[in-house]
């Protein structure tokens, strides 16, 4: 191996592009997330979301919930960063989300996975080294049960921009 | 613990109407602290939040700070005016991000009342509320509707 490792090396890639994506795909997002008490209450104050759900045990128990809720926009962040791997890492600005509905509180302790579905693809009109992805993207517990969900859609750089437009 | 001490007395379902716009008190800088440390702590993995020497040989010169931050702060401007008496957030919709945000950046909050309607409990309403973000210059960087189920005074102000 007289080479050194730089010159040896290969680029392990991440990340999708415009021509990976096809309407009516199923993407089951890597890791999963446990969520602490501690990543709720840093986001809660970090962000200065200031409702004593999120960060008054007593409260929180004296309106029915068995813990301290987890931040819905917590909630949120989460489900999308487990999904940025597959759905936008190397593709390109976040152009907008919509529809989105919180169907269960989230506690501290709690798991949560994230997939998401190919719902829209075309072609940027203005700007067409671009394409624009729209994914149907669902948060589940533990338990299998959807706790969050909500459409995004993306700028998604094309492989092959000279390519037919699909 | 009285509970109706621990939250404001002038932002309960009764208080919104339709159209009524807010600005809200304070603003926040967003810093690594924010943008880094929320990027990594939900593992979205799009190192142009957090690879300060990739972004260099970009456009922007520098990292951007993501856009799920952005908003959370500017709705966390919001939240003690729009959500303090809260008992759940219902929903997010028509969510735009229409600036891109840099370390260093001060963020702002605005707020209209778009809708304020019956909820099927007695004891709550639901309030749509639209949440506008501009930065130190001035410039709209965020816009988006949030529907949330907001506290009657009748029934939680003497609890």
């Amino acid at each position: 191996m007289p080479e050194d490792f730089r010159a040896r090396a290969v680029l392990w890639p991440k990340g999708h592009l415009y021509e990976d994506f096809s309407v009516g795909q199923v993407m089951n997002h890597h890791w999963g997330r446990t969520i602490a008490e501690s990543d709720t209450l840093l986001f809660t104050t970090l962000t200065l979301s200031f409702n004593p759900l999120y960060s008054n045990r007593e409260f929180a128990r004296a309106h029915g919930h068995r813990d301290i809720v987890v931040n819905p926009l917590l909630v949120f962040n989460t489900v999308l960063g487990l999904s940025v791997e597959d759905c936008s890492e190397i593709g390109g600005p976040f152009v907008g989300v919509g529809k989105l509905t919180y169907h269960e509180p989230v506690y501290p302790g709690d798991t949560l996975i994230s997939r998401s579905t190919t719902i829209a693809c075309r072609v940027s009109e203005s700007n067409p080294v671009n394409g624009i992805v729209t994914w149907h993207t669902e948060g589940f517990n533990q338990d299998d049960v959807r706790v969050i969900d909500y459409e995004r859609s993306n700028l998604v750089r094309r492989r092959n921009p000279g390519g037919k437009a699909v | 613990m009285k509970l109706s001490s621990l939250t404001g007395r002038d932002n309960y379902f009764e208080d919104f109407k339709a159209g009524q716009v807010f600005r809200h008190a304070r603003g926040k800088t967003v810093e690594p602290l924010e943008n880094v440390l929320i990027t990594n702590l939900v593992m979205n993995t799009a190192q142009g939040h957090f690879n300060e020497h990739a972004m260099q040989a970009s456009p922007f010169k520098q990292r951007i700070s993501y856009g799920g931050v952005n908003f959370s702060i500017i709705m966390g401007l919001a939240s003690q005016d729009t959500g303090e008496n809260a008992i759940a957030e219902l929903g997010l919709d028509n969510i735009r991000l229409l600036t891109p945000v840099v370390h260093g950046d001060t963020l702002y909050a605005y707020s209209e009342v778009l809708e304020v309607k019956d909820s099927d409990r007695a004891d709550a309403g639901e309030v749509i509320f639209r949440h506008y973000g501009v930065n130190q210059r001035d410039q709209q960087v965020f816009q988006g509707d949030r529907r949330v189920l907001l506290k009657r005074r009748s029934h939680w102000g003497g609890k």
